[in-house]
């Protein structure tokens, strides 16, 4: 079997790509909350729907969809963190409790999602250019959420890193009640993280929409890699996931190749960010986490 | 001297739990006043009731004779209140400089914002030579003068201290005392909880002990101990030891 290694590395950086942009907010966002969203998933699906709205049924261009799913989510996003995750943790709630209302809380939009528009998977129409360089195949989409993923890699750097608000979504994440003795205001530096958060995935939502199709499981379709991804870059981590999800990319395309020359379904390449999750879990539970201490 | 804190006959705790009761204290500006006790005494508990850290089951906390009472810990800072914690008392995973900017969180202005980060490397030089590194690498010393150049950021009129000189070897000890001592020299209000009984009523003016989440004795930090063998209910020492931790 010739395998066409070029095209499996740019592969692996449309994959990790897609699963940067989706886990840098669920990472963010359990960084200062404590808990993993599940709705996450839910928040991708919303953007994909947002998108396709703007997109398709409005006609409104790719650039507003992006603008517009990004708001919308993310202001769902700090809508249910309001109404539902805060008044839980006053009330003392265990990371469990949390736990259990994202996944009702990704039941409701998934199933208010499938109301408003519909269960049946529908597309975008856009014509993406593609092209070959070498023995690649390349797809402009392809080369937008590669660019996209980057240029938000470094918006999100220089947030955390420059910006005063970044220093205080780290220092709240790290050490809340210092935070809070410093006159850092730590529910609204969790608001406005649960808005960048749920706002990012839904620009994962839309990339993974246009690459596939857009229907209310979306998001929970890629949601267990991007949960790897959150946890091999250890959870709270937004470095850590940066490399978690080039090493997820890279290892869910060359087990492609593998199960290929096995002659197993490829369907299964979904079980291999699953096994990442498991055996960082049990091995390295912290992840990559002490590669990049400052967040 | 004007009182600059009047805490009246506070029961504080945590969720359901009492654990300091009917407690009154006050601090005039620009002295040292120590609070001490033995574990579990409820000291850090009444410090962090101020704050809105613990929860103030009953009495009144008037700051500058305002009544702040019941105060969100976040608005405490802004009227001037700062706090170092006994533990997890900087952000690890910010460099020095970053630690020393969140002090200064609520204030405006990057010029005079930088000004002060530079009169905190004048006070603490140690700081300045690894203001880029992560204060997650610090030694214990060093780890406690970041924490309180960064609650001095915030340029406060009182400021309390919570164990400052726990797990310090003696040499860190000593410099960390003269420059308390520098700080209210500043005329900066301090209240420190310590263990470290000898050590903290000598640079105190005033002194109350706390044993099982009540005040016992109050007074001058140097007649405390004077006159009964109080040292010996409320502190365990036999009335000849020398009064250390």
């Amino acid at each position: 079997m010739m395998i066409n290694w070029p095209q499996v590395l740019f592969n692996s950086a449309i994959t990790g790509s897609l699963y940067l942009i989706g886990a840098v907010g669920l990472t963010l966002t359990y960084g200062l909350s404590k808990f993993p969203n599940f709705a996450h998933a839910e928040f991708i699906t919303l953007g994909a729907f947002i998108g396709y709205l703007v997109a398709e049924q409005l006609g409104l261009g790719w650039p507003l969809a992006l603008l517009i799913a990004f708001l919308v989510s993310g202001t769902v996003g700090v809508l249910c963190y309001r109404g539902i995750f805060q008044p839980l943790a006053k009330r003392g709630s265990s990371i469990i409790h949390l736990m259990v209302a994202s996944i009702a809380l990704g039941f409701i939009l998934r199933h208010s999602i499938g109301a408003i528009w519909t269960w049946k998977p529908v597309y975008f129409s856009a014509a993406w250019t593609s092209f070959d360089v070498g023995s690649m195949r390349i797809s402009s989409l392809w080369l937008w959420l590669i660019v996209t993923a980057i240029s938000l890699s470094f918006a999100i750097h220089f947030l955390l890193m420059k910006t005063r608000i970044g220093k205080a979504i780290r220092a709240s994440a790290s050490n809340p009640e210092l935070a809070l003795a410093s006159g850092i205001n730590v529910n609204r530096v969790i608001l406005i993280t649960w808005f960048i958060g749920t706002g990012l995935a839904a620009i994962a939502g839309i990339f993974r929409g246009a690459d596939t199709q857009i229907w209310p499981m979306t998001g929970w379709d890629i949601i267990l890699p991007i949960f790897a991804v959150a946890i091999l870059g250890g959870i709270g981590n937004f470095y850590g996931a940066i490399a978690a999800a080039f090493i997820i990319g890279l290892a869910e395309n060359v087990g492609v190749v593998g199960l290929i020359a096995l002659g197993l379904s490829t369907t299964y390449r979904i079980g291999i960010a699953f096994l990442i999750l498991i055996i960082t879990l049990i091995v390295k539970p912290e992840g990559l986490a002490m590669l990049f201490r400052r967040f | 001297m004007d009182p600059i804190l009047v805490a009246e006959n506070i029961n504080a705790g945590y969720g359901e739990a009492i654990i300091v009761q009917g407690v009154s204290m006050q601090v005039s500006e620009g002295e040292i006043v120590a609070i001490i006790g033995p574990n579990g005494s409820g000291k850090s508990t009444l410090i962090k009731s101020f704050l809105g850290f613990a929860k103030l089951f009953d009495g009144k906390i008037f700051y500058q004779g305002k009544n702040i009472s019941g105060i969100a810990s976040d608005r405490a800072v802004s009227l001037g209140i700062g706090y170092v914690p006994q533990i997890d008392n900087v952000f690890s995973n910010l460099t020095i400089a970053e630690n020393l900017d969140m002090g200064a969180y609520h204030q405006r202005g990057k010029a005079s914002i930088k000004a002060r980060i530079a009169e905190m490397y004048d006070m603490f030089p140690e700081l300045e030579v690894r203001k880029k590194g992560l204060a997650g690498n610090l030694s214990g010393g060093e780890r406690q003068m970041l924490a309180v150049a960064r609650a001095l950021m915030a340029q406060p009129k009182l400021l309390f201290l919570d164990e400052p000189l726990a797990s310090l070897s003696p040499k860190p000890a000593t410099v960390m005392l003269s420059k308390m001592e520098n700080i209210r020299q500043s005329g900066i209000a301090i209240v420190i909880v310590e263990q470290n009984v000898q050590k903290v009523l000598s640079i105190s003016n005033r002194g109350y002990a706390l044993a099982n989440g009540t005040c016992v004795l109050e007074g001058d930090a140097s007649s405390l101990f004077d006159g009964d063998n109080a040292r010996q209910r409320y502190l365990g020492l036999d009335s000849h030891d020398p009064i250390s931790d």
